[in-house]
């Protein structure tokens, strides 16, 4: 007798994320980040009076010595140890090791607010420590003797508002969540990827784990599906073994994948190992990279960025790349405080196009996030972390760390019904 | 100075040389060929560009509130200001769509 598998309605929301017909016609940057500044600022302007209402609200050119104001402005860090291509050339034997640090801060860094106008120095009551380049803040103070602004508080644009979470039959309904299966690579066990497979599509276990398996409705991979040893990607001519070692890992994930797309839907996601586009929002693997899987109508090859709605469940992820950046650049208890410093500056990267790779859009900036997710997600962790945080209106987000697969083995389970989730452990005591 | 055709409307200054006038072939704007100038093949006589909707179509480039107007074309700059609600004066619109003005901005082609 067969179990059926539970069915789920999905909407890909990741209109937003594909570069599509955009056009590169040799444009800067300035673009991405005027369209940046603008839309904040028209946000920021909105909540301003509710926070300060005493205070007027000015450009940095309009200040004033002594003269207490609101301004807007976008953040830049300026960081003594951040690399610049500049320093290749410098003559003189530069400050910053040849051993490139993990984290760029420095006691000596320090914050610039800037808009159309000009830009002012910022000092008092703002830790550069917690903010990057890019992000759009509202800040209270007055201009000191010394031309620096002393700030006195800060306002960032808070958790977007949220579509009301669905209040359901109480059926429950399960989505998995994985990311850094590095097929391919020598980290990764095949063994323990065709366990997870088996346990999905209910090849594995008695009639009860069955069960739990049809509960499956839909997997999401995100990022780093292969990894391509690197001696063959270093731009060298390649011998004639190297071209099957170059598309080894990508076939055999397609045989991998396959097994799953038969059973139930899939995502996939490109991460920062995979063979898509560098700069972020990274466009979706092409399907004839997966000829076996894609043949499958339950196999969606999305971007990075991914959004999407599962009953009416929104979800927001990445590959990882924003909040292994924000790690560069600044600093925070956990991978989490850094997932939720990007949804309360309503920016999943604020650091691009600074610091990491992206398209220089003309009139729009897609990681701007307009709707709270009711689930967030960030791939290629080094361990699995959770946490709800709540917004000032009643908003709930479940914060999701996804860890590396080949090296942990874990692997995520979300509940729809009631946003809960665990770790789905798989071991190899050999 | 030395003098050729073109000094006249052209903004940028010359030492005064001792040697010889008429030495000089080469039109002075262009000192250096960078690929943006020598590409467009747009005449670099600035006076006859400055006439009434030019002017106001540079007003309009370097009017901050609309953001940049380096790498994009005026009309599609326009539209941009028209999609952020920034309303963009109409007579810009319809001088762009008349086709006989520049559709680049002031520094289209040469930075």
């Amino acid at each position: 007798m067969g179990i059926e598998r539970v069915q789920c309605d999905y909407v890909s929301l990741d209109e937003t994320f594909e570069i599509g017909k955009e056009k590169y016609h040799g444009q800067q940057y300035c673009h991405i980040y005027f369209a940046r500044l603008h839309l904040m600022r028209t946000l920021l302007y909105s909540l301003v009076p509710h926070w300060k209402p005493n205070f007027p609200v000015c450009t940095v050119l309009e200040l004033e010595e002594g003269k207490e104001c609101v301004i807007v402005g976008t953040l830049y860090k300026h960081m003594k140890l951040k690399p610049r291509v500049l320093d290749e050339y410098s003559k003189q034997k530069s400050v910053v090791p040849l051993v490139k640090p993990h984290n760029f801060m420095h006691s000596d860094d320090y914050l610039v607010l800037e808009d159309e106008s000009g830009r002012v120095k910022l000092s008092g009551n703002i830790i550069p420590p917690e903010y990057v380049t890019g992000i759009v803040v509202a800040v209270l103070g007055k201009e000191s003797g010394a031309g620096d602004f002393l700030v006195q508080d800060v306002l960032d644009a808070g958790l977007p508002p949220q579509i009301e979470f669905p209040l359901k039959s109480g059926e429950d309904k399960y989505v998995v969540l994985v990311s850094g299966l590095s097929v391919g690579s020598s980290t990764s066990n095949p063994l323990q990827f065709q366990l997870l497979i088996d346990h999905i599509t209910g090849h594995l276990g008695d009639e009860k784990a069955q069960l739990f398996a049809s509960k499956i409705v839909q997997v999401v991979f995100a990022g780093n599906l292969v990894e391509i040893p690197h001696r063959i990607l270093n731009g060298q001519n390649l011998a004639s073994e190297d071209f099957a070692r170059m598309s080894e890992p990508i076939r055999e994930l397609d045989i991998l994948l396959s097994q799953i797309a038969a059973g139930l839907p899939l995502d996939i996601m490109p991460g920062p190992s995979d063979p898509a586009n560098f700069s972020l929002p990274q466009q979706s693997l092409h399907e004839c990279l997966f000829p076996g899987s894609s043949s499958y109508n339950t196999f969606r090859s999305c971007t990075n960025p991914h959004c999407f709605e599962l009953d009416n469940v929104r979800f927001l992820g990445t590959s990882g790349q924003n909040v292994d950046d924000l790690d560069k650049y600044s600093d925070a208890k956990d991978k989490l405080e850094f997932m939720e410093r990007t949804l309360r500056w309503r920016h999943l990267a604020p650091t691009a196009p600074n610091t990491l790779g992206c398209f220089p859009f003309t009139e729009r900036d897609p990681f701007f996030i307009e709707s709270c997710p009711h689930v967030y997600f960030v791939g290629n962790q080094d361990k699995f972390e959770t946490r709800i945080i709540k917004g000032s209106e009643g908003q709930l987000v479940r914060l999701i760390c996804v860890p590396k697969f080949s090296e942990t083995g874990v692997a995520v389970m979300l509940n729809l019904r009631d946003i809960e989730c665990h770790a789905l452990s798989f071991t190899l005591d050999l | 100075m030395a003098s050729t055709g073109n000094m006249k409307g052209f903004y940028r200054q010359r030492k005064t040389t001792a040697t010889k006038k008429s030495s000089k072939k080469s039109p002075i704007p262009t000192v250096i060929q960078t690929p943006a100038t020598s590409s467009g093949g747009r005449k670099l006589d600035l006076q006859s560009e400055c006439n009434e909707s030019e002017v106001v179509l540079r007003q309009f480039d370097l009017n901050m509130a609309y953001g940049p107007c380096l790498g994009i074309a005026r009309l599609a700059r326009w539209e941009r200001a028209q999609r952020l609600g920034l309303n963009p004066p109409q007579e810009i619109e319809s001088l762009l769509k008349s086709g006989k003005v520049q559709m680049e901005s002031l520094w289209g082609g040469r930075i």
